[in-house]
């Protein structure tokens, strides 16, 4: 008697996210040209990995071919602003606020609201901005979700 | 001599600069690339010059070099095209705001805006001076 096996809708997740994750990391490699044991989830884009704008770009497009996901660059200042208003974001002086750092520390964990509150610029957020934290906004969206 | 800028305004300038290989890997590579990053009427003025992607390059950089001017960047919700590099009769480039970054720059008084580019075979540099209004407890002015 056939037996058959219904796949398992949490494995198929396990499954996505980790299609995900790699997805990400081999469009970091190859528009940076890298080696693939430079690039590791908690690498940040620009500081660690030496990315620009101009890579940026070149890593989304190479994310959305592989994934369908389509993201723009201007997009991550969205997604780390998660639809908070500006003056509420950060001050006047462009520094990060006490609910924006709230906010970053739910798309970008490895921050701490209270190293990031009241000193950060936001011009600066981006510097901080991990191969995973894309991982997850790549994620969001193609669960539908703005941040 | 060099004058300084009026005591009520700000000088503030950014410079980029852009391989032309790594540009043109990137809008060859990619079939949007050009129309996320270039205008119409740029990609008008670039197409079918023999040094077209040192133009490209070139207004790539200059957008770059604006947004450092602005002490902001791509990330915070502007878009390339919202920089757009225009030519003068002269040749002389002028650089035209729109969408986020005009709003940015409305709101943070911008008084006057110049841009210089350059380019070899191999690179392009732009370099973009801004005057800004100084306003009470506003960093960017």
């Amino acid at each position: 008697m056939a037996v058959s096996i219904a796949p398992n809708p949490a494995n198929q997740e396990v499954q996505r996210m980790a299609d995900v994750d790699s997805a990400v990391k081999e469009a970091v490699v190859e528009a940076l040209a890298l080696d693939d044991d430079e690039v590791t989830p908690d690498s940040t884009l620009m500081d660690d990995l030496g990315a620009e704008s101009i890579d940026l770009l070149d890593i989304l497009f190479r994310i959305e071919k592989s994934t369908g996901v389509k993201i723009e660059a201007s997009d991550l200042g969205d997604y780390m602003q998660g639809g908070i208003p500006d003056d509420e974001f950060s001050d006047e002086n462009e520094v990060i606020t006490e609910k924006g750092a709230e906010h970053l520390n739910k798309v970008m964990p490895q921050t701490n609201p209270s190293d990031v509150a009241g000193s950060l610029k936001a011009e600066e957020v981006i510097t901080l901005f991990t191969v995973q934290n894309l991982a997850d906004m790549v994620k969001a969206r193609a669960d539908g979700a703005g941040a | 001599m060099p004058t300084a800028p009026a005591p009520d305004l700000k000088l503030r300038i950014g410079i980029d600069a852009v391989g032309v290989e790594r540009l043109r890997r990137l809008v060859d590579g990619h079939d949007e690339a050009r129309e996320r990053l270039f205008t119409a009427a740029e990609l008008d003025y670039c197409s079918g010059k023999r040094r077209e992607y040192e133009h490209m390059a070139a207004r790539f950089a200059a957008k770059e070099a604006v947004l450092k001017a602005f002490g902001t960047g791509i990330s915070q919700r502007m878009r390339w095209t919202e920089v757009e590099v225009v030519n003068e009769r002269s040749g002389r480039p002028r650089i035209v705001l729109d969408g986020a970054v005009a709003a940015f720059a409305e709101r943070h008084g911008l008084r006057d805006l110049d841009v210089s580019l350059t380019h070899t075979q191999d690179l392009a540099v732009a370099q973009a001076t801004t005057l800004w209004e100084r306003r009470a407890g506003c960093a960017s002015t």
